[in-house]
């Protein structure tokens, strides 16, 4: 049994301690939104949060999450109305979708690090991330638009 | 000369019967002391040289502020930055793809706690160094880390990250040489007096 | 279809259930030239997934996507469309996606940019109709005129008095009612949802996890497959030792399987487990043993270096044909005479192929992303033996398709796992099963002879040599490929008066197929990049070399607007600007691409502009994304990765080795839309050819150096 808090929630998981945590989240906890990709930490579409720090959860063993803090794309907000959704919302920025959850986890320890970041910051914080439907230009626009609302709520 | 290659040998063989450990260290417990030899030493270097800028080693020794990959040293894919630490940036930290071990299969992401570039403020670059530079870069405190000759050589032979490179994980070339020989003419080369090879050594 | 797309003889209805609700619908008897319009209650029996649009009793709306959502927006575009004519709020409708039907939806493939052009007027038909049925049903409750009486927000309202009925309460009457024979649709001008930018329905659902893709369906005893296929199309199967990948903990069975594809038998080895992770161990630990005999291993140079030699010796098969350009290219000193090359490209969707499929004695039932449910339906029901309505085939969202996902090899492959093992299975292909098994967008060679006499284009000859897509049905053989000129601008017929196009069979067993934009993709850079060296030729600006050659009114437009908004005339001195224009799917798209160097010397593109005439549209900020993301596509397929062969394998295996444009290599790309009443054209497709050749273009206007070879490296220009 390997012990594990995905969203808040424990789990003891019975599984071989090699399995990516990818599989767990998905094939045994059934959370759905983190997907599959690559299998070889290429493309980002399976970013969690693992203490914080945005890891590829396909070449993630589950024995290195062990005892720790995991956070999927279903619980980056509540109500999916952490302010990278919400900006993903307002500027259309998903197509097909499938890389979305991906792109928002890693953005949003992008914003959690640096609050106001240039093109350049953005550059190097999202190429991890492969979108296929090419929404690069818009997650750009969105993220610019997240810390335009967060510096205009810190100045009210 | 003779004399060296023997105890060569015998680092040699020591280390064949440690080989089966992931990134053991290199026993360097008893320094070398040798008569001062510019020539020697700077034959010795040039040995070490080449293990430095083969691709294991100077792949994370990069010119630039992003890592490099694979034997032809391209630029790693992704934009992969530096980072102030040198374990990257924001999403794209070191450890999120590279776990505490090499990956199994091909292509996939080579490992060690460790993993990382030097820190931006000692950036320790290797790509594009001559050996004489490399040389003079390695004994400068100010440009190596802050290590003594002795730490150099500790740091040659026993740091774990060091020793990956001898372990790369599927389908990666190794080192010219073993580490034990490595570690081997590292210590000549200081023992030696540590010159520099000429500025025309390629 | 306009006049007689209703017939009152063909409506259905059902009356007399309380607590109806009105469910509208198509119906296309398989022999009938024209859908009819039916309506039938059916809320006992749940949602009739076969209807297009249903409205409760509690005044909700139901929708059916008829078509896939992988990104090129029907599930919000269809939505669009209905609550426009049927008048109701966004927010009161709710979408779910069709099973194959072709019956009842006519084409559902999404392929071909067809989403909007090939159904907008029945959807807009459909819910006009249903409005008036409303109004109709509250206007006899009134006792008024129904002329007095208007609909809006899910409501119909007397004028008048001010009274006002939700639909809900209009349903169960309206679905007694006739629906009229005469439907006045709205004009543009008095739109107010169509032509809007308005946010997609389906963004909520795709960023918090909810919805759900093919790869997330889940089925109560539900088992995993991973399949190792033979990595050359034809190959054989010799043996297999399954005594490894069966100790795998998880590990329940390992089989051979063998299916058919395109014309040729695909053989494999199936590992069941537990989970998608123990499936793919299993399939690491078994040992096989391949038949490689017996066919064509091939190279990629070896392929390039037939299409050239074919090209330089064969005049291939005919297919379009105006003038005689051979003589005057025989007579002309002004010539060129150049050859352009494409490369094989995977689809590399983000999702990987993937299937869930639960064969019963009496049912088959599949779920998975899937372009094409009622050619799988049909695919499935023949070589099943299954009659067709009980093969349900249920669309969930696709993680992208470009076509491989309207290809029918790996439904198939599902439903025979499940008839083996007896019970419900989801089969995952691996990223690397889906970079080297293919089908590919095949690499076409082009040779193209042009002349120039007095400044005009006196003639100009292009041949294609490739693989083509129809040819794994060798009846369809002998005849010059059916897309030779799919992506060249019709108006050129009538400015060029010598000009021909010829295709040269080339055949080789590689698996190709459709890919976005499909042969418009390779042929726009042939084309194109030709016209581009006629004006050089000429010595002519290349924007106003096609203002001279298309003289066609929309063609006119869209280059003033190219100009305009690109600021073509203005460009600086180390600035390169190149161009080029398109069309495919019934829609024109122009861009204009800068480039310049940066401090290192290398070529960098600063910016896109892409001008779309797609004619009557549903959503701007769409079309804008289709757009912006069809240049990243083709940015990647002309400068960053390309499938090769060594030894009739491919070489690459994952995103590490078919490298992708990522968030650092994208220019930003400006889209602008031409406004005008012309029947709707394709969105998704269109705006992907003219994009290499007009990056190609500004390079040589930058460093007069002409790329005809694609992909190329920014990097090395």
């Amino acid at each position: 049994m390997i012990n594990i808090t995905v969203n808040g929630q424990r789990h003891d998981i019975d599984a071989d301690p090699n399995m990516p945590l990818l599989w767990v989240i998905r094939d045994i906890l059934g959370l759905t939104g983190t997907k599959f990709g690559c299998g070889a930490a290429q493309c980002g579409a399976c970013t969690v949060h693992l203490n914080g720090e945005a890891v590829r959860s396909c070449v993630t063993k589950l024995s290195r999450a062990a005892g720790q803090k995991i956070v999927t794309i279903e619980g980056l907000s509540l109500h999916n109305n952490h302010p990278l959704q919400l900006a993903w919302n307002e500027m259309n920025v998903p197509q097909c979708g499938y890389c979305q959850s991906g792109q928002l986890m890693s953005a949003a320890v992008l914003l959690r690090e640096n609050p106001n970041p240039t093109d350049q910051d953005i550059d190097d914080a999202m190429s991890g991330n492969i979108c296929r439907c090419g929404t690069y230009q818009r997650i750009r626009a969105a993220i610019h638009k997240v810390a335009a609302m967060q510096t205009e709520g810190a100045k009210l | 000369m003779k004399k060296l290659l023997i105890i060569s040998t015998i680092l040699i063989v020591g280390g064949t019967l440690l080989l089966s450990f992931r990134t053991e260290p290199v026993k360097v417990d008893n320094p070398l002391r040798l008569a001062k030899d510019s020539v020697g030493s700077a034959k010795a270097f040039m040995s070490v040289y080449k293990v430095l800028m083969s691709a294991r080693c100077m792949n994370c020794h990069p010119a630039g502020d992003v890592p490099l990959q694979g034997d032809d040293n391209h630029l790693h894919t992704m934009n992969v930055k530096r980072g102030a630490d040198g374990h990257g940036v924001y999403a794209v930290r070191c450890s999120n793809c590279h776990q505490a071990e090499n990956a199994t299969g091909l292509h996939m992401p080579p490992g060690n706690p460790k993993w990382g570039l030097p820190p931006a403020n000692m950036r320790m670059v290797f790509q594009g160094r001559t050996p004489r530079q490399l040389a003079l870069q390695l004994l400068d405190p100010k440009q190596n880390g802050g290590r003594t000759k002795q730490q150099l050589i500790d740091h040659m032979a026993k740091d774990d990250l060091v020793g990956w490179a001898w372990h790369p994980g599927d389908g990666r070339t190794l080192p010219p040489m073993s580490r034990t020989a490595f570690v081997a003419q590292v210590r000549l080369w200081i023992a030696k007096g540590a010159y520099a090879p000429s500025a025309k050594a390629k | 279809m306009e006049t007689n797309a209703i017939s009152r003889r063909n409506f259905l209805r059902v009356s007399g259930l309380a607590g109806t609700a009105l469910c509208l619908g198509f119906y296309f008897p398989a022999n009938a030239k024209n859908e009819q319009l039916i309506s039938a209650t059916g809320a006992e029996h749940g949602f009739d997934f076969n209807a297009w649009m249903r409205i409760d009793t509690n005044g909700k709306v139901t929708l059916t996507d008829h078509r896939a959502e992988m990104g090129q927006g029907s599930f919000q575009s269809i939505p669009q469309i209905i609550a426009e004519e049927l008048e109701v709020d966004l927010k009161d409708i709710s979408v779910v996606f069709a099973q194959g039907n072709p019956d009842k939806f006519g084409s559902q493939i999404t392929g071909g940019s067809s989403t909007i052009r090939g159904s907008y007027k029945k959807l807009l038909k459909l819910s006009a109709t249903a409005r008036e049925m409303l109004i109709t049903a509250a206007a006899n409750k009134w006792n008024v005129p129904a002329a007095e009486c208007y609909a809006e927000s899910g409501h119909v309202i007397h004028r008048p008095s001010g009274k006002k009925l939700n639909y809900g309460d209009l349903v169960t009457d309206a679905s007694k009612l006739s629906p009229p024979a005469d439907i006045k649709l709205k004009e543009i001008s008095q739109y107010k949802l169509i032509r809007k930018p308005l946010q997609r329905l389906d963004t909520p659902m795709k960023t918090n996890g909810e919805a759900i893709f093919g790869l997330d369906k889940k089925l109560p005893g539900m088992l995993y497959a991973s399949v190792e296929r033979n990595p050359r199309l034809r190959g054989k199967l010799k043996s297999f030792d399954a005594s490894a990948a069966m100790k795998v903990p998880g590990v329940k069975n390992v089989f051979k399987i063998q299916m058919m594809v395109f014309n040729t038998t695909r053989d494999g080895v199936v590992v069941i487990a537990n989970s998608t992770w123990a499936a793919m161990q299993g399939r690491k630990a078994l040992k096989v043993d391949w038949d490689e005999s017996g066919f064509e291993h091939v190279n990629t140079a070896d392929i390039y270096k037939q299409h050239e030699e074919l090209l330089q010796k064969e005049e291939g098969l005919s297919f379009k044909k105006q003038g005689d350009p051979d003589d005057i290219l025989a007579k002309s000193a002004n010539k060129i005479d150049v050859i352009y090359q494409t490369p094989y490209q995977a689809h590399a969707a983000m999702e990987p192929l993937n299937c869930v499929a639960h064969y019963q004695n009496d049912k088959i039932e599949i779920w998975g992303p899937i372009q094409a449910p009622d050619w799988v339906q049909g695919d499935i029901s023949s070589k099943f033996k299954m009659p067709k309505e009980k093969v349900i085939v249920n669309m969930t969202f696709l993680g992208g398709g470009f076509g491989r996902k309207a290809f029918l090899d790996y439904t198939h492959e599902a439903v025979a796992i499940s008839k083996e093992i007896g019970g419900p299975v989801q089969v995952i292909w691996s990223r690397e099963d889906d970079v080297k098994q293919g089908p590919y967008r095949a690499g076409i060679s082009y040779r193209a002879q042009g002349a120039i006499e007095n400044g005009e284009i006196s003639a100009v000859k292009f041949k294609m040599a490739g693989q083509n897509i129809d040819h794994w049905n060798t009846d369809k053989r002998g005849t010059a490929n059916n897309s030779t000129t799919e992506g060249f601008l019709k108006p050129y017929y009538d400015s060029i008066k010598n000009i021909s196009f010829a295709d040269v069979p080339y055949e080789m067993p590689l698996p190709n197929m459709w890919w976005r934009s499909v042969y418009a993709s390779t042929n726009g850079f042939g084309y194109e990049s030709f016209i581009n060296e006629l004006a050089v030729l000429g010595g002519q600006d290349q924007l106003d070399f096609r203002r001279k050659y298309l003289r066609d009114e929309r063609c006119q437009r869209l280059i003033d607007r190219m100009e305009e908004v690109s600021g073509w005339k203005s460009r600086k001195k180390n600035e390169g600007f190149g161009v080029a224009i398109t069309e495919c799917f019934d829609s024109t798209v122009g861009q204009i691409v800068k480039v310049s160097r940066r401090e290192d010397g290398k070529v960098k593109i600063d910016k896109v502009w892409a001008v779309m005439d797609c004619g009557w549209y549903v959503n701007p900020d769409i079309i804008k994304a289709q757009v912006e993301g069809s240049v990243v596509m083709a940015l990647g397929a002309a400068t960053i990765h390309e499938i090769t062969f060594k030894d009739g394998l491919v070489e690459q295996n994952n995103f590490y080795d078919y490298l992708m444009p990522r968030m650092s290599d994208i220019p930003p790309v400006e889209v602008h839309i031409m406004e005008n009443t012309a029947d709707a054209g394709g969105v998704g497709e269109p705006g992907l050819p003219p994009f290499a050749p007009a990056l190609t273009d500004a390079i040589f206007d930058l460093t007069g150096k002409r790329i005809r070879k694609l992909p190329f490296k920014l990097s090395e220009v």
